[in-house]
């Protein structure tokens, strides 16, 4: 590891307020992140900390309210309606902690619907859709039915492989274990560590030790801030 | 975004979620049907007024006695019962040159037994020249005609509805014997339907003139003298000749101090049309209306679906469309719903006009602009109101879009 991999998140002092909640305590309080090329880790931390908060910023689906985020080298802040759609469906692939399934479309659709808005040559999308979901072992019986027929297991399911038909070089994944038993999730997280060997970025969140230890870097969170950054057991080699 | 895919996700929304899509058509097909049938309904009876008008003759001008030498409308009286006009001033009318014919009338109540069937009715004496300024036409038999006049005939013609009452649906009444007072007539014609209109012919029986001077009014006395014009153009000059020439004849200079008045058609005409076209004004109101309820029935549910689909907008801005493509999306939806509810908006409202019309015994007038104007602004709600509050949606930031409640 002697050369540095360029930062694809470099994050400075966030701060979000969410207006409207009464009190206004920040939801982040000053949040510093850098996470490079290749890396794997995990953000850890109770409830209400912040982590999805933080999550929504990375993936540029929300706005700081202060603080600079450069995503692969770009401010964020700078980019206009048209560069943060492209940046949403080429760049990012994002896992939400709601799954956010149009719930009246079949598995299908949903799988699809990313790919309507790239150059995906029709006659194609289907089979890409089909390697997504085989790829999250989802059996080919659900892929017809409606999102909202499915258990939150298979929904989890359907929203990874949903994030992933793009090809994103930023998987950031809001607790894609959470609705999964152990064998499913260790898939998912067989399934992470493959794309992650691929060179893709991968960043999820997760409230169980044997999900993060098995990523090679974990960040905790606590009341809006960063209490510890560290390499997990056996990925000390790094830089962190 | 292709067209191709946005044909499809536009018709797969529309159709996974019928019940709203199903609403907001509704909405749009009351809109649009209620506005063009109402607009059918009132130029239709306008037309059919106006027509039943044309139809008793606008160029008639009608000669009735009325109480001179009093001013004031309020002093006069009006009928038979102020006795100026006679069958001589009549004659004289027929000289003058715009006067192309002339029916001296006079009228008076009378009780008809046939076979045992009574009947109480209005009976007018005519002369022959009655039938062409009335446009009456005989089915059966043949209308008064001159020698009947002459012989004070005891003859009469009966409109079609008194022959059926007098005489039933089946018979031919031609030949048949009338009893009236001290007469008793034969039927010599049955007149064709007129059907309702300024007159009401079909209840009334007709006798010579001279018959009806002698049994009936028991006077030498008219009850008017109905004139046709040559010219529709030229009725106030007609008018005009006539009043001079009866108070020339009556003696009076004054015209103040007449003793008849001129009904004009053409006047009357203007009237009616100008009554008829507040009715239209009316209708058109309430179509205004309630194209103005329909109006806000279809921004109602095009603004709940949208705060409905406003997490669908920031989900699918969450994975990469852009505004734009959301605004396309919205639009093509609002534009498939107003264009499906636009036809069948104006079928329904041809139908609806046309049935509605029928039962009102007028014909239905669909004019394209109400056409137009319906269809118009229906869409333009239902665009507009599909369209903006997606874009505002659509200017959200993701995750704000996809909590919104
Ligand atoms: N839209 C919002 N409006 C107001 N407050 C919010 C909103 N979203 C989150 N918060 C608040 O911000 C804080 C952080 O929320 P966040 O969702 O990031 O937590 P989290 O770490 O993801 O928690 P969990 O592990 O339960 O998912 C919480 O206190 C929450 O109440
Ligand atoms: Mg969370």
């Amino acid at each position: 590891m002697a050369d540095i991999a360029p930062a694809v998140i470099d994050a400075r002092d966030l701060v979000k307020v969410y207006d409207g909640a009464g009190a206004e305590t920040p939801a982040l309080r000053g949040v510093s992140l850098t996470v490079r090329e290749g890396e794997f880790a995990a953000v850890m931390g109770p409830s209400g900390s912040g982590k999805s908060t933080l999550m929504h910023i990375l993936g540029c689906l929300d706005t700081p309210t202060q603080g600079t985020y450069r995503l692969a080298g770009r401010n964020v802040a700078t980019l206009d309606d048209h560069e943060l759609a492209q940046v949403r469906r080429e760049t990012v692939g994002f896992v939400f902690q709601a799954f956010n399934l149009l719930p009246r479309s079949t598995v299908m659709r949903n799988v699809v619907m990313p790919m309507l808005y790239t150059q995906v040559p029709p006659g194609e999308r289907e089979a890409r859709a089909v390697a997504a979901l085989e790829s999250v072992g989802l059996e080919s019986a659900l892929w017809t039915h409606r999102s909202n027929e499915l258990s939150g297991g298979q929904m989890q399911r359907v929203a990874i492989a949903r994030s992933l038909v793009n090809n994103p070089s930023l998987v950031l994944a809001d607790e894609p274990t959470g609705n999964l038993d152990t064998a499913t999730g260790d898939a998912v997280m067989e399934l992470f560590a493959r794309l992650n060997a691929e060179g893709r970025t991968i960043v999820l969140i997760t409230h169980e030790p044997h999900i993060a230890a098995r990523t090679k870097r974990v960040v905790r969170i606590q009341d809006g801030l960063i209490v510890e950054d560290a390499a997990t057991v056996g990925h000390q080699d790094g830089d962190a | 975004m292709r067209f191709a895919d946005l044909i499809s996700e536009t018709l797969h929304s529309l159709t996974s979620n019928k019940v709203r899509s199903g609403l907001t058509i509704l909405g749009i097909v009351v809109g649009i049907a209620s506005v063009i049938a109402m607009i059918a309904i009132g130029q239709g009876s306008q037309a059919s007024i106006e027509q039943s008008i044309q139809a008793a003759g606008s160029n008639l001008l009608t000669v009735s006695p009325s109480a001179g030498g009093q001013s004031g409308p309020g002093a006069r009286s009006f009928g038979a019962s102020v006795q100026s006009l006679t069958r001589e001033d009549a004659e004289s009318l027929a000289g003058l040159a715009l006067v192309s014919g002339v029916a001296p009338s006079a009228q008076g109540q009378a009780q008809l037994v046939a076979d045992g069937t009574n009947a109480n009715v209005q009976i007018v004496g005519v002369t022959p020249a009655y039938a062409t300024v009335s446009g009456l036409t005989v089915v059966s038999g043949s209308f008064i005609s001159e020698r009947d006049d002459v012989a004070n005939a005891q003859v009469v013609v009966l409109g079609s509805t008194l022959a059926v009452d007098l005489f039933g649906e089946a018979a031919d009444p031609v030949g048949e014997h009338i009893r009236s007072g001290n007469m008793l007539l034969t039927v010599v014609g049955v007149l064709e339907e007129k059907g309702a209109g300024l007159s009401n012919a079909d209840s009334t029986a007709f006798i010579p003139l001279s018959t009806a001077f002698r049994y009936v009014t028991g006077s030498q006395y008219l009850s008017s003298i109905v004139l046709t014009v040559t010219d529709e153009e030229q009725m106030d000059m007609a008018e005009a000749s006539v009043e001079a020439t009866l108070l020339q004849r009556h003696g009076i200079s004054d015209p103040d101090y007449a003793d008849f008045q001129i009904q004009n058609m053409a006047d009357m005409l203007e009237t009616v049309s100008s009554v008829t076209g507040t009715f239209t004004a009316l209708l058109a109101g309430i179509a205004g209306i309630s194209l103005f309820v329909g109006g806000i029935g279809i921004m109602n549910m095009m603004l709940t679906t949208v705060t409905e689909r406003t997490r669908e907008i920031g989900l699918r801005k969450a994975i990469g469309a852009d505004s734009s493509a959301i605004s396309a999306q919205f639009l093509a939806e609002s534009i498939t719903l107003t264009l499906i509810g636009g036809v069948l908006g104006v079928v329904a409202g041809w139908g609806i006009g046309f049935v509605a019309a029928n039962l009102l015994g007028v014909s239905a007038v669909i004019t394209i602009d109400s056409v137009l104007l319906a269809a118009g602004v229906c869409a333009f709600i239902g665009v507009v109101f599909g369209y903006y509050p997606a874009r505002r949606a659509a200017a959200l930031s993701p995750i704000d879009a996809l909590r919104y409640q």
